[in-house]
């Protein structure tokens, strides 16, 4: 039975996506060092999450049938430390997380493995044009302010407000997922304001993983880049007029990967995506609630909960998504085009390439099937017609023959 | 009056049958009761019971204990809210999802529990061996010689069945340089055929939705664009073995059998509790087996169930008309031999009001389903 398992269940955005890849490439030698990271691939934890969950993923869900229960047995029988970590578990219902955490060898009565909740969090302010934008870079087609209504819904009765707040309403993820659990192995690492030092949050995830002094390689450059606002609407506008003809598996490699992540993201020039300045007062309301709400409960804070507190927008740089320049979206557009080109291109030269072996194959397996005799009689002939005299003689061959021995 | 005491007061009734409604629980002075469980089942869960009980009631019989204890223990499927606290509970929680009435949830709620339990039922048809076929069965499969030589192409749901039919009385589809018969309808048939293979299929989205996804996009679904499964079986098998058939007599007498099995005969509710139990379903089984599955269980539990055909609402007439304006042109303009009268083709004027799956009628037929689950064959046989 597991000793211990570190549990990350969110959230998203939160720079959980290079800590994954950190665990994920490191995973021999942490093992070596007694902590398991098991993952045979990149997103078998999150493959684990859908099972769980029980989630569609644009096709994704088909690849994850049985993967929770695999998942958990690979901990169960590494008797040390294991780590388990996606950001999509923090949306999990009560149901759900007494599943998981029984899977894992947790008893209420503390008498199972120790389990250790970790949530990384991130100020609303940023958050919340963060999520409507991997909306957009998941075929959402709605725009900004529609999104902003919908997780202004205390209903939320729409699926959008309901992901949205399952999968960031820290208060209510800690409750969800910490109820049988003590508050001193719940721990928050909160994501530091903007402008602090880049290396702070991977300390923090560091320490609260217990990573410290253990050799690791690190650097690596798996993120989740974020895209400005010409390119944001860009991507919506896409969504709006060709996702429909888009199955999800060509979707995700050409519009999310190759437009979004390979393309669009390298424009760092263009308007940033912010919260609406009308927003601020109610978000930074929230905010102390959920800062009164977390200290109250006493959990191990890894950072500072103040750095929940985003900074407020100032009015005057705020570009709004839905009614972004025209002149900039169209520059975007653009490069969006060349992109698509030179992809274009690319397969052609890879097409042509497959397709002149496949020939060659067609033509080897012509020759493994043809009698030896038909090769030599094939060969004599080319040898006669590369010669005058040769020429005529099959000439002379045919008409005695009676009719041309090419068509036969 | 704890609410949390309340809340489990109500929970062991349900499971004992009882029907009465949250809001008058509350009122009762006997309400309270223990925990059975570590957390109070969410609304839905208590919701769905309760519907469950009510339905049962109604036929005379009472819900068994089990099947109570899954609905309370089950997990509420899909993208949307989690697990919905109860009102009249203690101080509500600051944070999370509001307290709800689960009376007064609507039935989509309680569909995704039912469908998440469905499908659990389903996938536990998938590890029972398919039953043997008799030899009888298997010899009268075997394609005669003298049969002639032909395939059936078309909207997959309704081809399917066709061949099955087909090759259940001898008449296998193949041999040397067939014939293909494209079968076709009228336009709004063949969509609502291409939503149904969808929903057995891979799920995907709501009826309107679908519509409304191609009408924008301006163009026909794959599996309901007739002139392109035309061309695909022109280059496959040549252009002039190919037949369009809009008379199933005519080619039921071509093919020399008495007549076409078709496809079972769903309702739009039941399309759709399919295309939800499908959802839950791609978490529990292998992709390329979940069509079979659902056919051979819901496909063939709700034969005839499941209220009207699904029609075309009107808001779409224009798209469809020039679609299916399209569609006949270009059949014509391709020369193809057709069986039957190429105009119809053509979709009739538009009901006023369309049958579109209804959450409440789904919802009945999935209690249907849980007070009586599909079973695998052999524990049927047996």
């Amino acid at each position: 039975m597991s000793q211990r398992v570190l549990l990350h269940v969110g959230t998203p955005k939160t720079g959980t996506s290079y800590l994954q890849d950190v665990l994920f490439r490191n995973r021999a030698r942490l093992l070596k060092q007694g902590v398991n990271y098991p993952a045979e691939r990149f997103d078998e934890h999150f493959l684990a999450a859908l099972d769980l969950m029980r989630l569609r993923w644009g096709g994704l869900e088909q690849e994850a049938v049985g993967a929770w229960d695999q998942l958990a047995a690979n901990v169960r029988a590494h008797p040390g430390t294991s780590i388990i970590s996606h950001e999509i578990l923090a949306t999990a219902s009560r149901t759900q997380v007494a599943r998981a955490l029984a899977s894992l060898g947790h008893k209420d009565d503390g008498t199972g493995t120790e389990v250790h909740l970790i949530v990384s969090a991130r100020d609303l302010v940023r958050q919340i044009p963060a999520e409507w934008q991997e909306n957009v870079k998941h075929r959402a087609a709605f725009g900004f302010s529609r999104f902003l209504r919908l997780i202004h819904d205390p209903e939320r009765s729409h699926r959008v407000g309901a992901w949205f707040w399952g999968v960031q309403e820290v208060p209510d993820i800690l409750a969800r997922w910490g109820a049988s659990i003590p508050p001193e192995r719940i721990h928050i690492v909160t994501v530091p304001r903007p402008g602090g030092a880049r290396d702070v949050l991977w300390q923090r995830f560091s320490t609260a993983f217990g990573l410290d002094g253990l050799d690791l390689e690190l650097g690596t450059e798996r993120a989740n880049p974020s895209l400005g606002v010409p390119e944001s609407a860009l991507i919506r506008r896409i969504n709006r007029v060709a996702a429909v003809d888009l199955p999800p598996v060509h979707y995700r490699p050409l519009v999310r990967e190759l437009l979004a992540h390979r393309t669009l993201s390298k424009r760092t020039d263009s308007p940033r995506l912010g919260l609406p300045p009308d927003q601020y007062p109610w978000i930074a309301e929230l905010t102390e609630d959920w800062i009164a709400e977390l200290t109250s409960k006493g959990y191990d804070v890894v950072g500072d909960l103040a750095d929940l507190r985003g900074d407020e927008p100032v009015a005057e740089k705020w570009s709004n998504p839905d009614r972004p320049n025209e002149r900039q979206v169209s520059a975007a557009a653009l490069d969006a085009v060349k992109a698509l080109l030179v992809e274009a291109a690319e397969r052609q030269v890879e097409n042509d390439r497959l397709r002149a072996r496949l020939e060659e194959a067609r033509r080897e397996l012509i020759r493994a099937r043809t009698p030896r005799l038909m090769r030599s009689m094939e060969w004599t002939v080319q040898k006669l017609e590369g010669s005058e005299q040769g020429r005529k003689a099959l000439g002379a061959y045919r008409m005695a023959r009676g009719r041309n021995s090419r068509s036969a | 009056m704890s609410g949390q005491r309340r809340a489990w007061g109500w929970a062991t009734a349900l499971r004992g049958g009882d029907t009465t409604p949250w809001q008058d629980w509350l009122d009762r002075a006997d309400g309270d009761g223990s925990p059975f469980a570590s957390t109070v089942p969410g609304a839905q869960q208590l919701g769905l019971l309760r519907r469950l009980n009510v339905a049962a009631a109604a036929e005379g019989r009472k819900v068994p204990e089990a099947i109570a204890d899954r609905v309370l223990s089950a997990s509420v499927s899909g993208r949307g809210r989690g697990d919905l606290p109860l009102i009249g509970e203690d101080t509500p929680d600051r944070f999370g999802l509001r307290p709800v009435d689960p009376d007064a949830l609507p039935e989509d709620e309680l569909i995704r529990v039912a469908a998440g339990l469905i499908a659990d039922d389903v996938a536990a048809t998938a590890a029972f061996p398919e039953p043997e076929r008799s030899l009888v069965e298997r010899a009268r499969e075997v394609r005669r010689p003298w049969v002639k030589s032909f395939v059936i192409v078309g909207a997959q749901w309704r081809a399917d069945a066709v061949r099955a039919g087909l090759v259940a009385q001898g008449h296998r589809p193949g041999g040397r340089r067939p014939t293909a018969y494209l079968l076709a309808d009228d336009l709004g048939t063949v969509l609502a055929q291409a939503w149904t293979a969808r929903a057995f299929d891979q799920g995907g989205p709501q009826w309107p939705d679908f519509l409304n996804g191609f009408a924008s996009a301006g163009h026909l679904p794959p599996r309901a664009d007739l002139p392109r499964m035309a061309r695909s079986a022109s280059h496959k098998y040549g252009a002039d073995r190919v037949a369009v058939v809009l008379d199933s007599a005519a080619l039921a007498a071509e093919l020399g059998v008495r007549h076409l099995v078709q496809p079972p005969r769903l309702g739009a509710h039941a399309v759709d509790l399919v295309r939800r139990v499908g959802e839950p379903l791609g978490l529990l089984v292998a992709p390329d087996r979940r069509p079979h599955l659902l056919r051979t269980t819901l496909g063939e539990r709700l034969d005839g169930l499941g209220g009207p055909d699904l029609t075309v609402p009107r808001r779409w007439e224009t798209w469809l008309g020039t679609q299916a304006e399209r569609t006949r042109h270009e059949i014509a303009a391709a020369g193809y031999p057709v069986l039957g009268d190429l105009d119809r083709l053509l979709p009739g004027p538009l009901a006023q009001s369309p049958v579109l799956p209804v959450d409440g009628e789904v919802l009945a037929l999935a209690l249907g389903l849980l007070l009586d689950p599909v079973v695998p064959p052999l524990k049927e046989a047996s």
